[in-house]
């Protein structure tokens, strides 16, 4: 029985996920001004377009992906996370993107089934 | 051999995470005022009452805590999520609170293993 385990496919990888979430921030929010009536709309998107494409590579994992987008005012913005689970399999990553009226910042957490 | 489990051990109740993520903001910035040198530590010390308590039910679940702190000075913000998960198990819980000078939003994401 061949049970040769690639390394990579049993945990997370965050480099591929990072790319995943960068291009999709620049399809939503890419050259937009921060507004007020759109942005609703933006974080939908940009967790949704995200999810999507993460669940599109197929693999046994439960995603949960965030998205805080904040107008540039001079405002003090803090995040953290702190996450309980099993270090092995499961991973997160991290985007923050900004242009010149406003942040985003969107998280990637990656579950890996049992 | 007993494996009897009632649903309430194994499910994700949203009115106990409420309750213990309000006790834990309170307990680390209730009456603070925004402070740019204390945030850092703010958000951590949050973060990781929040988790040693979810931990502390004892329930068959991974957690992902997150906290945002705010300082009140009119800019917009938007947060949104979106899981893809199991509906019948998992489950997710936020809430936001505020004093005089910033926003705190704490989300708490349950996964049954």
């Amino acid at each position: 029985m061949d049970e040769y385990h690639n390394g990579n496919e049993g945990s997370f990888n965050s480099e591929e996920a990072d790319n995943i979430v960068k291009e999709c921030i620049e399809n939503v929010v890419g050259g937009e001004d921060y507004s007020q009536s759109q942005v609703n709309k933006w974080t939908a998107s940009i967790v949704e377009r995200c999810l999507t494409q993460l669940v599109k590579q197929g693999k046994p994992y439960k995603f949960i992906v965030t998205c805080a987008v904040m107008q540039k005012t001079g405002a003090g913005l803090h995040t953290a996370n702190s996450c309980y689970w099993d270090t092995s399999m499961d991973g997160s990553s991290t985007v923050r993107w900004e242009n010149r009226t406003m942040y985003c910042v969107v998280s990637v957490f990656a579950v890996a089934i049992a | 051999m007993d494996e009897y489990q009632t649903e309430e051990e194994t499910a994700f109740i949203v009115e106990d995470v409420s309750k213990i993520i309000k006790e834990s903001v309170e307990a680390a910035i209730g009456g603070s005022t925004y402070q740019h040198s204390r945030v850092n530590q703010w958000t951590t010390s949050v973060v990781e009452q929040c988790l040693s308590q979810l931990s502390k039910l004892g329930k068959p679940f991974k957690y992902i805590v997150t906290c945002i702190i705010m300082q009140k000075n009119g800019a917009g913000l938007q947060t949104a999520s979106a899981c893809f998960w199991d509906n019948s198990t998992d489950g997710s819980c936020a809430v936001r609170w505020e004093n005089k000078s910033m926003y705190c939003i704490v989300s708490v994401f349950g996964l049954a293993i």
